[in-house]
């Protein structure tokens, strides 16, 4: 297990993840991932696709907000905004202006939702359907790979 | 020392430099596109980032994300394995300019080499043999005409930018060379964007012999015995040995002194592998590699040097780690590569299920590979699926191992190259030793109770 050298200055908390995994397999959810700091703590259940054993449980520092999602925002009937490119997510237009968008606000179709800078150039990115913000899913000024989901939307009704 | 590495590439190589990694205490960081999730680079690494959809042109191909995900993660070198970006020179100039150490030669050296016509220049220049040929590129037809009428035919045009056959057209008389020359150029311009090429007098009955070298910024460099790749089809190797079988002690020595030459001259600096071939006594320079090769784990296992992690002490600035006698052959290695191809069917690529994998154990067996049982083979890259390496007392050990380990080896969900392998080390030649790179070509493959074999089919 890779893993295991994550952590050099505090132990690692293997009696949480074992806590985790008893919750996983009781309650019958796909993941918990639960966070504190720096650490981060995904325990996946072995359900979609054949993964190696490694996956099985996961401890990660330093980067938590380039871990994959797993979850879902489909079955909700929610719209995923997702990143193009790999590089840095900015919620404003400049430091100290207002973000693009909040959480409950409407935005159409073409609205700028925020920024990704990658290798200084800046991509504007789009929502690509009118609704509503339900959820920013990275951190402003964090790291965010490509496809990584950045927003959740509840799509206009027809 | 480099504290974090971002190792720019996928599959088995992408592991072997993680490890190397793990075991000097250095970080790593994966890249991996939409169609690698579930790839045990990604699961290995200490941090990975998605970097890009399936195809390599939009990932393990894409600069600025391979930057952006370097920056991201505070990785301060840059580690590009073989293929993808390892002998790109533009790479190596933007890490060089954003600060980040490339793990290799510098971006000057990789252009140099990359030019496959000013590399011949450069080696003559060294005084390292080279084949009979053009000095540099040829502009038009005529050209190629004088050079046929000084050294004979036949002769062989290869694109300047080239290599693995591309570009390359054999003309056996004057006649052809018009034709030839404008379909050689044509196919270069298409494949490298770049249509110059140049002229070699076309050695028919020859062996693959390179040399694997390591060189530190202090002016220390060291050249491994040789390795024998003349196992191949279609320029494209597939059983490598070291040392090679029944080369004569002078020639050896020839070849280190050509290589060491040629890396002087050129101020090298990492690992590379110096490319020759050998022909009726005589060895001719063909190119220089500036990367790890594929199959760099034959002269780990004759050496017991680690060379990705020597690779990665040079990089950092530091010496090399070479004790002398690592550098006399101890025993004998062959590698075996085994590509997701179905031998039966002109080597038809394969994708999908492994459903189940079991590689070989036992004393003097090595395997790097990045499949497990369940991975889905994608079908957007090569085909390598693991390299086997054995290793012995002598050669006759190794091949008694090779027969061993190879039939101990279990794929399936997709056919592999495992039974050419079996059916290679049960041929007459290849067990003699010292088989020219026309050996699997003059061969034709038959099915036989299940088993592969290699029948000869013309002298």
């Amino acid at each position: 297990m890779p893993e295991m050298e994550e952590n050099p200055k505090s132990p690692l908390p293997l009696g949480e993840v074992e806590r985790l995994v008893e919750l996983l397999q009781e309650s019958g959810v796909g993941e918990i991932r639960v966070r504190q700091g720096e650490t981060e703590i995904s325990v996946k259940a072995r359900s979609e696709a054949p993964v190696a054993a490694t996956q099985a449980a996961q401890v990660s520092q330093g980067f938590p907000e380039m871990v994959e999602p797993e979850t879902s925002p489909e079955m909700d009937g929610l719209h995923s905004v997702r990143s193009p490119v790999v590089g840095t997510f900015y919620r404003a237009p400049a430091p100290g202006e207002d973000a693009y968008v909040e959480v409950g606000d409407a935005v159409s179709a073409g609205q700028t939702l925020c920024i990704v800078e990658a290798m200084k150039l800046m991509n504007e990115i789009v929502a690509d359907v009118s609704g509503e913000v339900v959820e920013v899913l990275a951190e402003d000024a964090g790291g965010v790979e490509y496809d990584q989901p950045l927003f959740y939307l509840r799509p206009e009704a027809e | 020392m480099i504290s974090k590495v971002l190792v720019a590439n996928r599959g088995e190589i992408a592991l072997r430099v993680i490890r190397a990694c793990r075991e000097l205490g250095v970080r790593s960081v994966a890249v991996y596109s939409t169609a690698d999730r579930d790839s045990l680079h990604h699961e290995l690494a200490d941090e990975s980032v998605c970097i890009g959809p399936p195809p390599a042109a939009s990932s393990y191909l894409n600069i600025p994300a391979i930057i952006s995900a370097a920056e991201l993660t505070g990785a301060d070198a840059v580690h590009p394995g073989y293929g993808f970006l390892a002998e790109n020179a533009r790479f190596a100039e933007i890490c060089e300019r954003v600060g980040l150490t490339f793990v290799g030669p510098s971006s000057r050296t990789i252009a140099g080499m990359g030019d496959k016509a000013k590399a011949r220049e450069t080696a003559a220049e060294a005084g390292v043999p080279v084949t009979p040929g053009s000095d540099g590129t040829c502009e038009n037809a005529g050209e190629v005409k004088s050079i046929g009428a000084e050294v004979g035919y036949p002769l062989v045009i290869k694109a300047s930018a080239g290599g693995g056959g591309k570009g390359m057209r054999v003309v056996e008389s004057e006649a052809e060379i018009e034709d030839a020359f404008l379909g050689a150029s044509r196919e270069a311009g298409a494949t490298f964007g770049d249509g110059s090429v140049y002229v070699e007098k076309y050695l028919e009955r020859l062996r693959h012999v390179e040399m694997q070298v390591l060189a530190d910024s202090h002016g220390t460099t060291v050249t491994f015995p040789e390795r024998d790749c003349s196992v191949q089809r279609r320029y494209q190797k597939l059983i490598e040995e070291s040392p090679a079988p029944g080369l004569p002690e002078d020639v050896r020595e020839g070849l280190m002194e050509a290589s060491e030459r040629l890396v002087g001259a050129l101020g090298y600096e990492g690992a590379g592998t110096v490319e020759f071939v050998y022909a009726d006594g005589e060895f001719y320079f063909i190119e220089m590699n500036t990367r790890l090769q594929v199959e760099h784990p034959v002269t780990e296992m004759i050496s017991g040097v680690d060379i990705v992690a020597e690779q990665l002490k040079v990089a950092s600035g530091g010496r090399l780690e070479v004790p002398s006698e690592s550098l006399t052959p101890d025993g004998h290695a062959i590698e075996f590569r085994i590509n997701a191809e179905d031998p039966s069917r002109n080597f038809l690529p394969q994708a999908g299920l492994v459903e189940v994998y079991n590689p070989p154990g036992g004393p003097g067996v090595r395997v790097d590979s990045h499949l497990y049982a369940g991975y889905r083979v994608p079908p957007h890259y090569d085909s390598l699926l693991a390299k086997l390496i054995v290793h012995s007392r002598d050669r006759e050990g190794a091949i008694r191992r090779g027969l061993r380990a190879l039939d101990e080896f279990a794929i399936s969900g997709m056919e592999t190259t495992l039974p050419l392998h079996l059916a290679v080390l049960e041929d007459e030649e290849f067990l003699r030793g010292g088989v020219t790179t026309s050996f699997l070509a003059e061969r034709s493959l038959e099915s036989e109770g299940g088993l592969l074999r290699l029948n000869k089919v013309h002298a």
